[in-house]
């Protein structure tokens, strides 16, 4: 319950103008409806370009979970590139441009698609917690093998249900594989931040998985009673 | 290191965040500690299982034709 009122008043307003000191965060001092290309010479731009479009699949992919939604994904991510570009003379060659791509499209996101606000994260407290282990003491199969025969697209939508302040620590962590502190430099918020939600999504995802799994007959939660 | 402080580190174990004293005191805990290991091959399985299924698909060819024109 701390958690969650830690992650309301620690949550920076993701549709807040980014902020110059913040390292993977677009700075606005390019002032920039020329795109921001005065300054750099054809090369340095025609590179930055290549190593930002190098990023567009998994971009592309962090889009569709994020808005669930093909053409908005399109949108999202269109937009971060144009933004992007504009914005280029505040990125600093040689650090982590996926990271600052996706803190760009994370601005955006909750800017355009969610009018700015996070929604709030509500915790459905010990039941999860209960439901998890009674399926764990009462289905004998191994749990591992139990989520091997779940399919892709379950998993997804598992992620997709996540609410989105828990889905994108797992997008970010599990699915793109930064650190917890690159992770805390694109959403904005301290490490411990980032480490409780993964913490909540995670159990989460196993809730959902467990359910689907009882319901599809993969395990028999009562079978042993 | 009892179970209690092994499941506090277990998701920072998983990712890689811990120290290098850390991980082994937690590598010591769970080769004694058969619950904990299930614990951590359950995580570690579910990681890796959204990494799989979250990382499937490429951005449309036409997507990618107009941010070529756009950045180039």
């Amino acid at each position: 319950m701390v958690e969650v009122a830690e992650d309301a008043a620690e949550t920076r307003g993701p549709a807040a103008e980014p902020t110059p000191d913040h390292p993977v965060r677009p700075d606005d001092g390019t002032g920039g409806s020329d795109r921001g290309r005065s300054g750099r010479d054809e090369g340095s731009s025609r590179s930055f370009a290549e190593e930002a479009i190098g990023h567009l699949d998994t971009l592309y992919r962090g889009a569709l979970r994020l808005t669930r939604d093909p053409a908005q994904a399109e949108d999202l991510v269109q937009d971060t590139y144009l933004r992007a570009l504009r914005y280029q003379n505040s990125y600093q060659a040689g650090t982590n441009m996926k990271a600052w791509l996706f803190a760009i499209m994370r601005n955006l996101f909750w800017d355009r698609f969610r009018g700015g606000r996070p929604e709030d994260v509500s915790l459905d407290g010990d039941g999860e917690v209960s439901l998890y282990d009674t399926l764990r003491d009462q289905t004998a199969m191994p749990e591992a093998e139990v989520l091997d025969r779940i399919a892709t697209d379950e998993v997804v939508r598992a992620v997709e249900r996540l609410p989105e302040l828990h889905r994108e620590v797992v997008l970010l962590v599990d699915v793109e594989g930064f650190s917890y502190k690159d992770a805390a430099e694109v959403l904005g918020v301290p490490i411990g931040t980032v480490m409780s939600r993964l913490h909540r999504a995670r159990r989460q995802l196993q809730k959902a998985l467990y359910e689907y799994a009882r319901e599809s007959g993969i395990v028999h939660a009562d079978r042993d009673r | 290191m009892n179970c209690q402080d092994c499941l506090e580190r277990l998701d920072r174990y998983v990712d890689r965040e811990l120290t290098d004293a850390e991980i082994e005191e937690v590598k010591r805990h769970l080769v004694d500690c058969p619950p904990c290991e299930d614990h951590f091959r359950l995580q570690v399985h579910l990681k890796r299982l959204v990494k799989v299924c979250c990382d499937q698909g490429g951005a449309p060819a036409h997507l990618r034709a107009k941010l070529r024109q756009i950045l180039f």
